[in-house]
Formats: C-alpha cells, sequence, structure tokens
C-alpha cells in the first residue's frame, strides 16, 4: 500500500489592493501628505513610481554637501529619478562664484521647470553659461529671493530665459548699474510674463527691468515701492492684474 | 487726463497717469488696517480702467485710527467712480477679505457698488 503524500502550499489571498486600477491608485499617492510618500512608495511596485515623483518633484539643496551627493547618486540618467525634479530651491548653497557646482546640480534635471535661489549671490558669469545648457530653457517659474549680485547679472539672466513666465525677486541687493550703452534689452516680440512679483525692492531692479523693456500680465509690488508708475508703465496696455501690499 | 473720472480732482492728482484698458482685477492689502495717502495717490493716477471688474480689499489689521479717516473717505470715493465708470457688464464687484461684520471703519462703498 503506497501512501501519497500531497503538500498543498497555500497561495495567499490576493491583495484587494493589487486589483484596483492605476488611476485610483495615482489619485490616493496625489492626496497623500509628503511625510507619507516614503512609506507609500513600499506598499507596492505599483505604487513606488508615482510616489518617488511626488516625493522627488519638489527638491531643496541647501548645502554644497547635498549637491554633490546629488551629482554622484544621480548622474546622466535621462529617465531616471532625476527626471521627476520639477521643482529645484538652493538655499545658502553655493560658494560665490562656484558656477561648476550649479551646473552639475541642474544638469540632470531635464522635467525642471522651477528654479528658487535664496539668500545666495549670482556669479556674473551665469549669463554667459545658459545658453550653453538646455536646462535654462525649460525654466518658466524664477525666484530669486535675498539673493546678492549686480543688476547687470540679474537683469541678463532675466531676459535670457527664453521661456520664463514668472518672475518673484524678493529681498535682493543688487548693486552697481551699468552704462547705457550696455544695457540689456529685452530681444523683440518676446511675450510678456504672466506675473512679476517685486517685493522688499529699492527700486533698483524695478528700475532695472524697466528699463529692459520687460513687460506683464500680473504686477505684483509694494505700494510703497519708490518706481511704482515707472513700473506701471510699460505694462500698461498688457496689465491684466495689479496686487499692491501693505499699505 | 482724467477723462473718465473728473471726480477724482476732489482727490490728490499725481504728475503722471496711466491708463490700464486691459486691467480686469485689482488686489490691495491693507496691512496697517488703513489705506495710506500714498495708496490713494498711486491708484488716483489711474485715469482709466474701463475692463475692471473686481477689487479685493484685504485687511490683516483692525486698528483704527481716526486721524486717517480722511483716508477712508478717499478710497470710498475712488471706488464709488471706478464702480460707476466700469464697462463691464454686471458691474463691478467689491471683495472685502478679512473684515469684521459690521466692524469698525466699514467703507461706504459698499452701497455704492453691487
Amino acid at each position: 500500500m503506497q501512501i501519497h503524500v500531497q503538500r498543498r502550499t497555500r497561495r495567499p489571498p490576493p491583495l484587494a489592493m493589487n486589483s484596483l486600477p492605476q488611476e485610483l491608485i495615482d489619485a490616493v499617492i496625489d492626496n497623500l501628505p509628503r511625510s507619507s510618500l516614503f512609506s507609500s512608495s513600499l506598499v507596492l511596485k505599483r505604487w513606488r513610481r508615482r510616489s518617488q515623483r511626488r516625493v522627488l518633484e519638489r527638491i531643496k539643496f541647501i548645502s554644497e554637501d547635498q549637491v554633490d551627493r546629488w551629482y554622484t547618486d544621480f548622474p546622466q540618467d535621462p529617465k531616471g529619478i532625476a527626471s521627476y525634479v520639477r521643482f529645484v530651491g538652493f538655499q545658502n548653497t553655493i560658494f560665490p562664484g562656484n558656477l561648476a557646482t550649479f551646473g552639475c546640480a541642474l544638469q540632470n534635471l531635464c522635467s525642471l521647470t522651477t528654479l528658487w535661489v535664496n539668500g545666495m549671490e549670482i556669479p556674473d558669469e551665469l549669463p554667459a553659461q545658459i545658453p550653453r545648457m538646455e536646462v535654462w530653457k525649460r525654466i518658466i517659474i524664477l525666484r530669486l529671493w535675498s539673493i546678492s549680485s549686480t543688476l547687470t547679472t540679474v537683469v541678463s539672466v532675466v531676459l535670457s530665459l527664453p521661456n520664463l513666465e514668472v518672475l518673484s525677486i524678493s529681498r535682493a541687493t543688487a548693486g552697481l548699474g551699468w552704462p547705457l550703452s550696455s544695457h540689456p534689452v529685452i530681444p523683440p516680440h518676446r511675450a510678456p510674463l504672466d506675473l512679476l512679483e517685486l517685493r522688499g525692492d529699492d527700486g533698483g531692479i524695478g528700475r532695472a527691468l524697466t528699463r529692459s523693456g520687460l513687460m506683464s500680465r500680473h504686477l505684483s509690488l509694494d505700494v510703497d515701492h519708490p518706481d511704482m508708475d515707472q513700473l506701471i508703465m510699460p505694462s500698461s496696455e498688457t496689465l491684466v492684474k495689479l496686487t499692491l501690499y501693505g499699505m | 487726463m482724467l477723462m473718465d473720472f473728473p471726480d477724482l480732482f476732489a482727490l490728490e492728482i499725481p504728475h503722471h497717469t496711466v491708463s490700464l484698458p486691459a486691467l480686469t482685477t485689482l488686489d490691495l492689502n491693507i496691512r496697517a488696517g488703513i489705506p495710506s495717502p500714498h495708496l490713494i495717490t498711486i491708484l488716483s493716477s489711474i485715469s482709466s480702467a474701463p475692463a475692471l471688474d473686481s477689487i479685493t480689499l484685504e485687511r490683516e489689521c483692525f486698528c483704527v485710527d481716526l486721524s486717517y479717516q480722511d483716508s477712508w473717505v478717499d478710497l470710498d470715493r475712488w471706488l464709488t467712480r471706478m464702480a460707476e465708470h466700469t464697462r463691464v457688464q454686471g458691474g463691478l464687484s467689491v471683495i472685502l477679505r478679512g473684515w469684521p461684520k459690521g466692524g469698525p471703519s466699514t467703507p461706504g462703498f459698499r452701497e455704492g457698488c453691487r
């Protein structure tokens, strides 16, 4: 008499989550707080990509070491997770004049649309570098807070970004003007910005941007800006919205 | 100058005036609780804004300084003129944000606007 022993392995019950359509999973992830996204990326493979995309769509560098690590960990991979980044911020990060670090941090961010720079010096060499790097063409939102630079550099950077739609400058310290003969002027047929926001400007940057011919559909200004009428005048035909603060 | 708003001659008239033919939205954030004379001067410099259909007045402070009551009168007058001269169908909307109901310094322009 032979006895057949059958071993039956019990299959795990199918996860209900596996049967959810991807659109529903994406909607759940999109509504999670940022603090939960690391956990959600570990739920299932189908949760990982969307969670990582949300984690990495906004990154901020607060030290030069972080920039170096980013460049080492996520080198040239246009379809890698560096491509998830849409917003990048630099806060008190780069030593003045260290353009190489700046360039390294930006060059593999192929989905970048927003650049935020806070508490840094913008090197005078940057405007010349911009046409050589593809990433700058994708920038549509530029926020410069508490920067120090020359007026020439700030205006040249702004005018070098062909697809810029939103420009926000706050508490900037811009020194030195330039001779009228070398004043940067906006290229012809350039569309007005969607938003030009100047806060805490002592008049220098506003005056320089106005002189360059930059126009905007929405102006957001401190009411005590010393050149209020000069700022409004170039945009008078295109201005759809005017926001005044702090009266 | 100021052809659309002749009554603004009662206000302080700035040297430079500007016509804003495309302006539809004006947001004023009144942090100090009162509209400053400087604001009135800036608003008075707008000689024409025929497409204006919405003005938002946002307050972050409810302190009242009676010595500045004239500022409210001037702002009321400017808003009323804007409401009278807009060419937007349905008229000008004034949106009050951060204003307590029945609080102090309620401007009179609300009666003049829809």
